[in-house]
């Protein structure tokens, strides 16, 4: 069979939708999941033993464990004990948790890459934890924690075509109601593909012009 | 002002103070000397709480700062000034000045940039209110960094090694910022090799070695007439 984009045309728009869909699981997911990290982060920083081992034991499960089967616990395991979710629910979720477990580890180890004099300096002058944590630890860990971030943030998008298998028809989904009809197996899947780039790579924009304009005073 | 009564303090296994005793009085100047290792750091640390002591007590205007609520009140007005300046490599130098007025204290931010504006002029840096860390000699940031102590308006300040990390020609400028500070009647803990600042300014002079206080009295009787042999060979090695 010769390669014919022109038959899948007609259904641009259901790959659209489908992306539309990835684009709200994923932002949504990215959200979440910051926040969590960030609060993971702080707690397995801080001076309180209790905190730390939960936080440990947050991203011990969720980084030890795939997605997917994180996945269908959240979706297909839950309802056994009573609790159930939407598909959508249950997707979002479990990417949050996922990606806040690896968020939690940025954070971590850019809030310990501060070298421990600033906070001493900030102790010395008088400042709380909260006080230096915003003004002097927070501003300079932000500098390391974000490319790595960035790179967890791409995986979460990549990784959001898992959640096909808990019945969410996002874009990854959507190939194979395409293909159901036109048989062009190829054709499907590079669009998808490429739909995919376009997504991670405005990602990357985004992301290059914030460190442009974090690093715009930079230490000598 | 500040009194330590048989203070001890352990890293694990390993004691590094043993029993210090030590007041220091209102507006009293006192350079703590000793050679390397010898717990001079560990001192100034246990004082401001950056290090947690194992035993003894440290206290603060009569009440004992073992207890946040006094540890808060003496790092309010016990400032510190570190060995490797420790500024805020993001925040200009004037910023660096205003960051304790506005954050600690809830000054205005024009009355903090006024108030860091006459400070960074008081050490001799006007003209750099605007450069970075990175862009200072470490003279500079040594200036930058007592300027930030004083705009907490401190009633003492800890030096630990002020001048120890800077290149030999800029040790001058910093000391002859420390000693206007010292005239305006500022408490000091000075930690430092430097002798004719010690004989100069020092009110008392106390000679560490392996975590003891090995004696203390004025610069004259501690640099002429050390009683104990660990003193005389310290400061013969350091004279030499
Ligand atoms: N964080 C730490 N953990 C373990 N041991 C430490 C720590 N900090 C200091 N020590 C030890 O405590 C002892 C006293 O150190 P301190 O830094 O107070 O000495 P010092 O007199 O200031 O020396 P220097 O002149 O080199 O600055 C040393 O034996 C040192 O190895
Ligand atoms: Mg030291």
């Amino acid at each position: 069979m010769k390669l014919d984009y022109s038959v899948i045309m007609p259904f641009m728009p259901v790959f659209l939708e489908g992306a539309w869909m990835t684009v709200k699981l994923s932002v949504l997911s990215l959200a979440l999941g910051l926040v969590l990290g960030i609060i993971g982060g702080l707690c397995k920083t801080s001076a309180i033993w209790p905190l730390r081992a939960v936080a440990n034991l947050y991203t011990w499960i969720f980084r030890g464990t795939p997605l997917l089967v994180q996945l269908f616990i959240l979706y297909f395991g839950l309802p056994q004990l009573g609790i159930t979710m939407g598909p959508f629910q249950a997707g979002v979720l479990g990417m949050a948790l996922n990606t806040g477990a690896y968020v939690t580890e940025i954070v971590r180890s850019g809030l310990t890459a501060v070298d421990r004099g600033q906070s001493e300096a900030a102790s010395a002058l008088g400042m709380s934890r909260s006080v230096a944590l915003f003004r002097v630890i927070g501003p300079q860990a932000i500098k390391v924690i974000i490319p790595p971030l960035v790179n967890q943030f791409i995986m979460t998008i990549k990784n959001s075509s898992m959640v096909s298998l808990v019945t969410i028809t996002e874009l990854f989904r959507t190939g194979e109601s395409v293909i159901v009809s036109t048989f062009r197996s190829f054709e499907v899947y590079t669009v998808i593909a490429i739909m995919y780039l376009i997504m991670t790579s405005l990602l990357m924009i985004v992301a290059k012009q914030l460190e442009k304009g974090m690093s715009a005073h930079d230490r000598a | 002002m500040i009194e330590l009564n048989q203070v001890n303090k352990s890293y694990g296994k390993h004691q590094v103070l043993f029993d210090i005793n030590l007041t220091i009085a209102k507006r009293e100047k006192v350079v703590i000397l000793g050679p390397s290792g010898s717990g001079k750091s560990t001192v100034l640390r246990c004082i401001n709480g950056l290090e947690t002591i194992q035993s003894g007590d440290i206290r603060y205007e009569g009440a004992s700062v073992l207890g946040d609520k006094a540890m808060r009140k003496l790092r309010l007005e016990v400032g510190m000034v570190f060995q490797r300046f420790h500024l805020f490599p993001h925040r200009t130098a004037l910023e660096n000045v205003m960051e304790g007025p506005i954050w600690v204290k809830g000054m205005k931010k024009h009355e903090a940039k006024e108030l860091a504006t006459d400070l960074l002029a008081k050490v001799g840096l006007s003209g750099k209110e605007d450069s970075y860390p990175g862009k200072l000699s470490g003279g500079q940031q040594q200036r930058v960094a007592i300027a930030r102590s004083l705009a907490m308006q401190p009633k003492a300040i800890l030096f630990d090694e002020p001048t120890s990390a800077l290149d030999p020609e800029l040790v001058g400028e910093v000391l002859s910022v420390m000693k206007e500070v010292a005239a305006e009647g500022m408490s000091m803990v000075v930690v430092t090799h430097e002798i004719g600042f010690a004989r100069e300014v020092a009110d008392r002079i106390v000679f560490m070695d392996q975590g003891k206080v090995i004696e203390t009295g004025t610069p004259d009787e501690i640099l002429d007439r050390p009683q104990h042999v660990r003193t005389q060979s310290f400061l013969s090695r350091i004279l030499k």
